[in-house]
């Protein structure tokens, strides 16, 4: 006999000794808050949306918006706005569509997987946004290369004295850097919230792929 | 959700609560923790109840939701608590079958199960309540031949753990 069959024999009687909760017990638990893990990716995805969303907002408010309105290049800036909302718009309905696949009575391998499904929808909504700002900066910092008085000004008083060179290297180097930070920064917030809330899934869900290979 | 479908989740539930503690058994080592999962299973068990369909048998239908919250959907809290005392009372066997040695092994092996992990510890758990094979592949989302051969390397393991 080996030791899951002992234990088998033990596992019957030891519900003998289990705590009782009454219907009131039960009844109570009902209405207790549930701290389930999709619960928190659902408070979370829909803070994420939202938190780009605002970005956006504040983007159009911002002085460098106003500016680029004086520059005339509507052609420019609508397409990129109606392309900035099919991406929220899409990304949102996808993460909508995976959140109603989650079901406790999946089978935990498709439940594991739907889980990590719906998180990489936003994640991948995230890096849709990183992409686009990244391609927006390129071209706003294009467009006022080409047509902001004030840059061309600055510019050719650099010219005037040979340093064209280092007034291009500046700016794109302070662009870069700018960038970097930012995205280190939206890096590390995801390493974190990984750490908290995913590793024991992706590590169970690894378990079970590496089961059925 | 109305009155009498509370009810008649209450009332099923709390007669087949065995089930859950058992559960709560494998995946928590103390008293807090074992209530707190027993909370979490009992709520998701309630929200899944309106698509509960009276031809499944509410306990197979309950054990697999029961499963995927400790499996998936439950945050574990960091808190660790002295488990001696937890352990001896659910381990406990009756006066008249007393037998020390029996007990100590038991100990042991609750104590060699909870080393396993979250996927093996629901392999085990279907193995105790005499689940078969097929049904355990199907909980998981695995073939029925990795299942079998999982379930051998868990026992392999088991041993040792238990014979260093």
């Amino acid at each position: 006999m080996d030791e899951l069959d002992i234990l088998k024999q033990n596992w019957k009687r030891t519900a003998e000794n289990f705590p009782k909760f009454s219907e009131q017990d039960i009844y109570a638990m009902l209405h207790k808050k549930s701290s389930s893990i999709v619960k928190w990716i659902l408070i979370i995805s829909i803070l994420e949306f939202v938190f780009w969303l605002g970005i956006s907002f504040l983007m159009k408010d911002s002085q460098s918006t106003r500016q680029m309105e004086n520059l005339h290049v509507d052609y420019i800036t609508i397409p990129m706005t109606v392309i900035g909302y099919m991406i929220i718009i899409y990304f949102f309905c996808k993460f909508y569509i995976n959140y109603r696949k989650i079901t406790a009575t999946d089978n935990v391998k498709t439940l594991m997987a739907n889980i990590l499904n719906t998180r990489k929808t936003v994640n991948n909504y995230i890096i849709a946004n990183i992409a686009f700002i990244i391609v927006s900066c390129v071209v706003i910092f294009t467009i006022f290369f080409q047509r902001d008085p004030v840059l061309l000004d600055t510019l050719s008083k650099y010219e005037a004295n040979g340093d064209a060179s280092m007034f291009y290297l500046i700016y794109i180097a302070a662009a870069i850097i700018c960038m970097s930070i930012f995205i280190l920064i939206i890096w590390l917030f995801y390493k974190l919230i990984y750490g908290l809330l995913l590793k024991r899934l992706h590590r169970n869900y690894e378990e079970l792929k590496k089961l059925d290979f | 959700m109305s009155a009498s479908l509370e009810k008649s989740f209450v009332n099923q539930l709390q007669e087949n609560q065995n089930l859950i503690h058992k559960i709560c058994r494998l995946y928590t080592n103390n008293e807090d923790a074992h209530k707190d999962l027993f909370q979490e299973i009992t709520i998701q068990l309630w929200k899944a109840f309106p698509q509960f369909r009276g031809d499944a048998k509410f306990t197979t239908w309950a054990y697999r939701v029961g499963l995927n919250t400790a499996i998936t959907l439950y945050r574990k809290k960091t808190r660790t608590v002295d488990t001696i005392e937890f352990d001896n009372k659910l381990h406990k066997i009756d006066q008249e079958e007393y037998n020390y040695e029996e007990e100590e092994h038991i100990k042991l092996l609750y104590q060699a199960v909870q080393q396993l992990n979250d996927i093996e510890k629901a392999l085990v758990f279907m193995y105790l309540e005499d689940k078969d094979y097929t049904e355990i592949a199907e909980t998981l989302g695995i073939s029925e031949v990795n299942a079998r051969v999982k379930m051998n390397r868990i026992k392999g393991k088991l041993k040792k753990i238990l014979n260093p």
